[in-house]
């Protein structure tokens, strides 16, 4: 999967989760500031990607992840460690 | 004391017989039976095989798609009659002090479907797998809380869960908020979303569902010699409670006034009612007292269609209004509508106010041959046309919750 076809799907999942237009979101979208994504969204948001990427993502993640663009680094990194997935 | 006075100002259902007040009601009044075969999951291998589904409901009409794709089908139903309720009312949420509306529903079960799949899901996948929106998807409070939150009322909310009493629980304790002053208004009712596959196996194996499965519409037999116990069903109904000064200053419909609420217990068994149905009888009693009369125009009866209930809540009613029990008309509309557990007593509570507007009362379906230990007039297969001013509504749950309100006509 490129990291193209990950920001894809990952922006598919915000869009459907917060029933906003895909195209009003970004790369660079912060989750909470630009997105209104609180901390329960958060988890909720994690349990959709972990479900639609087929991964476990770890507590101490997703403190790090701000933007969208984060999201993107972290599958893909993931990913690539995991190619069979 | 001078006690403030309760009317009713709106109404939502979503029952199996019908989806709105006059679908709903039309239902009632022309017999009509909303009991098929279960198709909302597989039945195949259990004892009872029918119940009341709701078809054809679309969640989306009465909510966001954002909320409806998170909440589970007890809070669509609960979503779905506060919205149609509100609009009944004609109330303007911004112009009312939200602190002063209270949402006290009713729901035996909470949020069964969801939990259902999430307890096979983590055994099937691991716990680790469990949806982070579990708890707040199943747990009962989340009906009276998601009213809250789309509508931001921020008085008292709260579920009241006592079985098949839940329902008229909540709308008597709604009642006393309001009169106590304690709210103004509140939205008050009761839901159920019983058909899951685990649940309906559960009521099978208590051997209280009827098996009459190759006469769905006739399984629900209430009074009649040939029952062989209650159909289950799905469902909601949320009422407007309102004090009466408030209801008549914004020029509101008021549609009935609420004027007795008496709840008590057995303290017998958790399934079977005491047979001698003394706690019947005096919840009953109480009920009148609160309301200041002894007699009524209509019962609307518990009556489950299980060979238990319906003699022991005959007996009861005798208990109460001695002679003249033979001349007051007793409808049992889960005949119809079926026992949507926690939502029946608000169901029926919507039959009662339609029955005190239209004057009539409506019928007791499939009851072909009366059992001799139920000897009153049940209002046998056609509706009737009548003076309804009183109702007196009867709820009966599980545990022996006991739950008995009056109704009467707007005055």
């Amino acid at each position: 999967m490129t990291n193209q076809e990950i920001e894809q799907k990952v922006r598919d999942i915000l869009a459907a989760k917060l029933g906003i237009d895909v195209g009003t979101i970004r790369g660079d979208s912060r989750l909470a500031e630009d997105l209104g994504v609180d901390s329960f969204g958060a988890v909720e948001l994690m349990f959709e990607l972990e479900e639609a990427f087929g991964l476990k993502i770890p507590d101490s993640e997703i403190e790090h992840v701000r933007t969208v663009n984060d999201i993107v680094v972290y599958l893909s990194g993931w990913l690539s460690k995991n190619p069979g997935r | 004391m001078n006690r403030r006075r309760v009317v009713v100002t709106g109404m939502g259902v979503v029952a199996c017989n019908g989806t709105g007040v006059e679908e709903f009601w039309r239902a009632n009044v022309e017999g009509r039976s909303g009991i098929g075969p279960i198709d909302a999951f597989d039945a195949s291998d259990l004892t009872s095989q029918i119940g009341g589904q709701v078809r054809g409901f679309d969640p989306g009409l009465y909510m966001p798609a954002e909320t409806a794709k998170r909440v589970d089908r007890f809070v669509h139903f609960g979503l779905a009659c506060a919205d149609m309720a509100l609009k009944a009312s004609r109330l303007d949420p911004a112009a009312e002090d939200p602190t002063r509306i209270g949402v006290i529903i009713g729901s035996g079960l909470g949020g069964l479907l969801f939990h259902e799949e999430q307890i096979v899901a983590a055994f099937d996948r691991g716990a680790n797998r469990i949806n982070p929106m579990s708890v707040p998807r199943i747990t009962p409070n989340a009906v009276a809380s998601q009213i809250g939150i789309r509508h931001g009322f921020k008085g008292p909310n709260m579920v009241i869960s006592t079985a098949c009493a839940s329902g008229a629980h909540a709308i008597g304790e709604a009642f006393r908020k309001i009169q106590h002053g304690e709210a103004d208004i509140c939205l008050t009712g009761g839901v159920e979303a019983p058909l899951t596959r685990f649940n309906f196996g559960a009521y099978c194996a208590m051997r209280v569902l009827s098996k009459n499965n190759g006469d769905p519409a006739g399984a629900s037999r209430p009074f009649d010699l040939g029952r062989d116990g209650f159909v289950m069903s799905e469902g909601g109904a949320v009422l407007v409670l309102e004090e009466r000064e408030h209801a008549l200053r914004r020029g509101a419909p008021v549609l009935a006034e609420v004027t007795g609420y008496a709840a008590n217990s057995g303290a017998h068994h958790m399934v079977m009612p005491d047979p001698e149905g003394a706690d019947a009888a005096g919840v009953m009693s109480a009920a009148l007292r609160d309301a200041g009369i002894s007699r009524v125009d209509l019962i609307s009866a518990h009556a489950t269609s299980t060979r238990a209930n319906d003699a022991a809540e005959t007996r009861a009613i005798k208990a109460v209004f001695g002679g003249d029990a033979h001349g007051i008309p007793v409808s049992a509309t889960k005949s119809m509508i079926g026992h949507s557990i926690g939502a029946a007593g608000a169901i029926e509570a919507v039959v009662c106010v339609k029955a005190i507007e239209q004057d009539f009362a409506p019928p007791t379906i499939n009851l072909n041959q009366r059992d001799p230990a139920c000897d009153l007039d049940y209002v046998p297969n056609q509706g009737r046309s009548l003076k309804v001013g009183t109702v007196l509504s009867n709820s009966f749950g599980f545990g022996n919750c006991n739950v008995s309100l009056i109704f009467a006509k707007a005055r």
